[in-house]
């Protein structure tokens, strides 16, 4: 159902929930949260952009192709920083990951990119997951086109 | 450079992810994502061989992975077992990769291409990281990734029955899934571990308080991880699944796949619970009854089935139920000829499914009848069809052959000589099923008229991984006594 | 009995994975059998928390800088937990898509009358 009290309302509550699910992925270090939780939230404002808005306005807002290629992106830093830190760790540097100080927004160290990256990856996924449910296909063509 | 070569096992499965999963939505050419993942099979395969030469003369190691040190950390424990699995699994994805670039999309939409090469990295980074891990979370998760990437390699092939058969595997891998999470829960609250070194001294100590917990949890690790890979009476989703994929992806599944899940039982069974609880309980009669009906019913059932890829199928289940069985004896050589037939098998049945998967292919027949006559048509493939299946029969010098003799050995050790029998009517009910197929492929008359030698045949170049395949599982067969005393050196340190 | 009573927590979670157990396994709607394999999850779920949970402690979280003195529950169950649910959402949405493509291929999801259907 589409009318325009739900458009107005969701144009409003839109930016709150994404800013409550940005607080939650880059505060995710210390305090509750992080990227799994934070994406979710992200992810459920953009699903809920698409169920008000209809499928072909967010098609063009959010395109498809650029969407994969954020994810993948990220997915490759967060492997290549995550996995250097491995390597890193065998060698015997970088031995520990440092500890996050209570109140304090920069520290725990590389957590914080992490939890960047995993909070994109987690928030298109969901939107994919949606986009699968509603079409059957994530590659789908508009019945108009 | 030891220290380097240690990080091997982490590092292809690292390289498997970010450059062959993640990096390759990102290329458009599909020339460059068939020479890129070829690369980074071949580059994986020549680490997993690296590391099994350093196994092989330094002894096995242990990896920690991440910042703490190992009742915290994840630990990789890498020993001639887990090294020489890996290398056969790489080494088998490589080839099978090298085949589908000519073959794969004849089968399915080109728009699906690069779809099957990402879950294929996918799929043989979670297969080593089962093989490798030693914490048992870990394997779980990796169990999982395995299972929905092996959906996917059902479903690049967009047809009703490919739906069918992937929903009925994931329905049943969930179950197994499920157990397996609930006997880890039970396993956690025993022992408060998840790395298996610590889970067995924990264990150990509580054996003789905790009975019923144990057996429970070691009951749902058997019934889950069976489902997983088909063990004989949860077996019914493969048949389906490995007749109706596409024929590389039919080689992978039934040669990694369900191979994967056996690893990682046997490791639970020799590493967190140890071998006198285990050999104190009834678990190891049930796999001798399970792998023995399997052995027999999978090789009944092949012999009725009238589609190729199907029969190949079923006689997938009967193969694994050698290797339950050998697992089931209980003693150092029926276990080492359980790892051995793993590699057998997976080699075999690979080579057989790709080239089942040519004859569909240049033929566009899928019926066993349909066949006859085909050796004058496409020599070459049927070549290498007859030798890998009369390994399964049990020709001499053949791996088949020496898994079965050493089963047979192992089943005199171990006092129960009635195992002979099953052996014996499970190589005959082989033999029965195989032979009709290559002499009516020779020699059948009646469709032999109009046939022309070598019309069909593939081009030399295009078979060139297959018949690599089946030379090393010639290899295998040979150097059968060096491969199986190294694995035995590798479980008496489990 | 009373220390049934006294273990009701782990005694529902194993109720609870008997229940989505005989669904996945018994009942023929692939809806109804995938809602039967979120139960068992959950019920997996519940119980590894149950298992970390200790009774009058709280959440491993730092609060003001000072370590609280009573002691915390342990974490990681709970670390494992967010793993297994990611885990079951990402099967719980590849089932669902497959159910829906698997409709729109049979025009059913019923799973014997699926079976049923033998197309060659």
């Amino acid at each position: 159902m589409k009318t325009k009290i739900i458009e107005n309302i969701v144009k409003i509550l839109i930016p709150l929930i994404q800013v409550f699910g940005i607080y939650v992925i880059l505060f995710g270090h210390i305090s509750p949260g992080g990227g799994f939780a934070g994406g979710s939230i992200l992810g459920s404002s953009i699903i809920l952009f698409r169920f008000v808005y209809g499928s072909e306005h967010t098609d063009k807002k959010y395109p498809y192709k650029y969407l994969m290629r954020t994810v993948s992106i990220a997915l490759i830093m967060y492997g290549s920083l995550k996995g250097m830190l491995f390597i890193l760790d065998h060698f015997g540097i970088d031995k520990i990951i440092p500890v996050g100080v209570p109140n304090t927004f920069l520290s725990g160290g590389s957590i914080i990119p992490l939890n960047i990256m995993i909070g994109l990856v987690v928030t298109i996924t969901f939107y994919f997951i949606a986009i699968l449910f509603e079409e059957g296909e994530l590659e789908y063509e508009h019945a108009s086109e | 450079m030891s220290q380097l070569i240690q990080l091997f096992p982490l590092l292809s499965i690292l390289i498997l992810l970010i450059f062959g999963a993640f990096l390759t939505p990102l290329l458009k050419r599909k020339k460059i994502i068939l020479k890129l993942h070829i690369a980074i099979n071949s580059l994986v395969t020549a680490l997993s061989f690296i590391t099994l030469f350093y196994v092989a003369k330094f002894g096995p190691f242990v990896f920690q992975i991440g910042h703490y040190p190992a009742p915290f950390g994840i630990v990789f424990k890498i020993g001639p077992i887990e090294s020489s699995i890996g290398l056969m699994f790489s080494f088998v994805m490589t080839m099978v990769m090298w085949y589908s670039i000519f073959s794969l999309e004849k089968e399915i939409k080109e728009k699906r291409v690069s779809f099957f090469y990402i879950l294929n990295s996918l799929l043989l980074a979670s297969l080593l990281g089962i093989v490798y891990t030693s914490d048992i979370f870990n394997g779980y998760v990796f169990l999982e990734v395995s299972t929905l990437a092996a959906c996917g390699i059902i479903i690049v092939k967009d047809k009703k029955e490919n739906i069918k058969a992937a929903i009925k595997y994931l329905l049943l891998s969930s179950l197994g899934s499920g157990l397996v999470l609930m006997g880890i829960a039970f396993i956690y609250s025993i022992s408060g571990h998840l790395n298996m070194t610590y889970i067995h001294g924990e264990i150990i100590a509580a054996a003789s308080d905790k009975t019923n917990l144990l057996l429970i949890s070691l009951i749902l690790f058997t019934i889950g991880l069976g489902i997983k890979s088909a063990m004989f009476p949860m077996h019914v989703w493969l048949p389906d699944a490995h007749t109706n994929a596409p024929s590389p992806s039919s080689a992978i599944l039934s040669s990694l796949v369900i191979k994967a899940p056996v690893v990682f039982l046997i490791k639970i069974y020799y590493l967190v619970y140890g071998i006198e609880f285990i050999s104190n309980s009834n678990v190891f009669e049930l796999l001798l009854i399970f792998g023995g009906f399997g052995m027999i019913m999978g090789s009944l059932f092949a012999r009725r089935q009238k589609i190729l890829k199907r029969l190949i199928a079923y006689s997938s289940v009967a193969q694994m139920g050698y290797i339950f069985l050998g697992i089931g004896l209980g003693n150092e050589l029926g276990l080492t000829i359980a790892i051995y037939h793993m590699i057998a098998h997976g080699l075999t049945k690979s080579s057989l499914f790709l080239s089942a998967g040519s004859f569909i292919e240049q033929t566009g027949f899928k019926n066993i009848e349909d066949f006859k006559g085909i050796g004058k048509e496409m020599p070459v493939t049927l070549g290498i069809f007859t030798l890998s299946a009369l390994s399964l029969i049990g020709i001499p010098v053949l791996p088949g052959f020496i898994s079965k003799w050493n089963l047979a050995l192992a089943s005199i050790e171990s006092g129960k000589i009635y195992l002979l029998a099953i052996i014996l009517i499970s190589s005959l009910l082989n033999a029965v099923y195989y032979f009709p197929i290559i002499i009516n492929g020779y020699f059948g008359e009646d469709n032999l008229d109009g046939k022309v030698f070598r019309s069909k045949s593939k081009p030399i170049k295009e078979l060139i991984p297959v018949i690599i395949l089946s030379l090393v599982m010639v290899a295998v067969g040979f150097l059968s006594g060096s491969v199986i005393n190294f694995i035995k050196s590798g479980i008496s340190i489990m | 009995m009373n220390m049934l009573a006294n273990n009701y927590l782990e005694v529902g979670a194993i109720i609870l994975f008997g229940i989505g157990f005989m669904i996945l396994l018994l009942h023929n709607n692939l809806i109804k059998k995938i809602i039967g394999m979120n139960i068992m999850d959950t019920s997996v779920f519940l119980l590894f928390i149950t298992i970390g949970y200790i009774k009058g402690k709280e959440a491993p979280i730092i609060v003001g800088g000072k370590l609280n003195t009573i002691g915390y529950v342990n974490p990681i169950p709970a670390g494992l937990m967010l793993t297994g649910i990611v885990v079951a959402v990402s099967v719980t949405g590849f089932m669902l898509a497959l159910t829906i493509k698997l409709y729109e291929k049979y025009g059913t999801i019923e799973l014997d009358e699926i079976l049923k259907m033998r197309s060659e």
